[in-house]
């Protein structure tokens, strides 16, 4: 069955200092969700490979999108348990998926693995993606700012744009957070310079495969209808209250 | 030349950034230089208007490294730095990888060549 339109799976780990990326994913998600859209947050002890794997078999969403530590073959999620390897037989669990994978060195070889497998697109790093830890979790712009860049694709797609448009926007966003490193009003932070080699480097390490023509979700917002197939509003009503759980569970105090 | 140097980040002002006839010079020093209106302020202006460095690939990777140490050496030792691979860093570790000219490390020379060019290409 072909990946459900307008469905997206989210992973946001928070051990091992994975709580910096999952807090601005999990803020971006918030303010780019539209009416219409089926979004499952992962979060924290959810984010595991059980429960992922049961998500992304009983949704099939067209999106997914995790943050996790990574090397060029694998990606894991928390307590950095293994999700998926480029070798395993499981990567059609991503077919006709746009990935995002937000996790060092994936580019290498898990991406294009999974795009041999059928996945329609994929964005991941092929080197070290860094970011900056000299403040708590999700305070400042500081700690924020390679997350904000990163993520632009995912809120891209969540706003209705095209693999390629919110590839565009990714990149463009890039540029605006360097900028405001370097010429904006955070030219003047402690670490601004540490802030504005990390971007570089995400930017230039940040890898585009598959086709920039799919358009996860509708342009405009559209309300729930009663169009939906009955085995995917079945499966709705199974999952409703583990994503309601999900996307209630407190986030640490930072 | 003093536009230039006044919209540049207080931390960038004082860093090496063009060479001329072998010499490092910062922004700070390239602007004194233009402002007594001296031979090597002419050149230094010229680098400045053609967007270049005046330096060779060499240099260009030898002035990276330098600024890199200027900028780490003196920051407060605690972690700082993350991947997404589960590696964390104070500076002085992270100046370890560049001194060691680790894959890491030249991720950040690579990234500060970069910061050299969006730094000359300020306007």
């Amino acid at each position: 069955m072909p990946a459900l339109y307008d469905t997206f799976v989210i992973v946001e780990p928070m051990q091992h200092y994975l709580e910096y990326g999952s807090l601005v994913l999990h803020e971006i998600i918030q303010a780019n969700k539209r009416a219409g859209q089926t979004i499952l947050e992962l979060i924290g002890d959810t984010a595991n490979p059980e429960r992922i794997k049961t998500a992304i078999q009983t949704l099939n969403p067209i999106v997914f999108c995790g943050v996790g530590h990574g090397n060029v073959d694998i990606y894991t999620v928390e307590c950095t348990e293994t999700l998926i390897t480029a070798s395993s037989s499981e990567l059609t669990l991503f077919k006709d998926k746009v990935v995002h994978l937000n996790s060092c060195l994936t580019a290498q070889q898990l991406g294009p693995a999974l795009i041999d497998a059928g996945a329609v697109a994929y964005v991941g790093s092929k080197q070290e993606f860094w970011f900056y830890i000299g403040d708590a979790a999700g305070t400042t712009r500081a700690v924020r700012s390679p997350f904000l860049a990163e993520y632009q694709f995912t809120a891209s797609l969540l706003q209705g744009k095209t693999t390629g448009e919110a590839r565009q926007a990714q990149l463009q966003r890039y540029e605006e957070e360097i900028n405001y490193w370097l010429q904006g009003d955070g030219k003047n932070h402690p670490d601004a310079s540490e802030l504005l080699r990390i971007l570089q480097i995400n930017e230039d390490i940040s890898t585009f495969l598959g086709e920039s023509d799919i358009r996860p979700s509708q342009k405009l917002a559209v309300a729930p209808t009663l169009v939906l197939p009955l085995t995917f509003g079945a499966s709705f009503l199974i999952l409703g209250f583990l994503a309601y759980k999900s996307v209630a569970v407190p986030y640490p105090k930072s | 030349m003093t536009r230039w140097f006044n919209k540049l980040p207080i931390a960038e002002q004082d860093l090496p950034l063009l060479i001329s006839d072998g010499i490092a010079y910062t922004p700070r020093t390239a602007l004194n230089e233009v402002l007594r209106n001296s031979a090597v302020g002419i050149k230094l202006q010229q680098l400045l208007e053609s967007g270049r460095f005046g330096t060779t690939t060499y240099e260009e990777t030898s002035v990276a490294k330098t600024r890199l140490r200027q900028i780490l050496s003196g920051k407060p030792e605690r972690p700082m730095f993350a991947t997404m691979s589960g590696k964390v860093f104070t500076p002085s570790q992270l100046l370890q990888e560049i001194e060691a000219n680790s894959e890491i490390g030249q991720q950040w020379v690579k990234s500060e060549m970069e910061t050299m060019k969006r730094i000359v290409a300020v306007r």
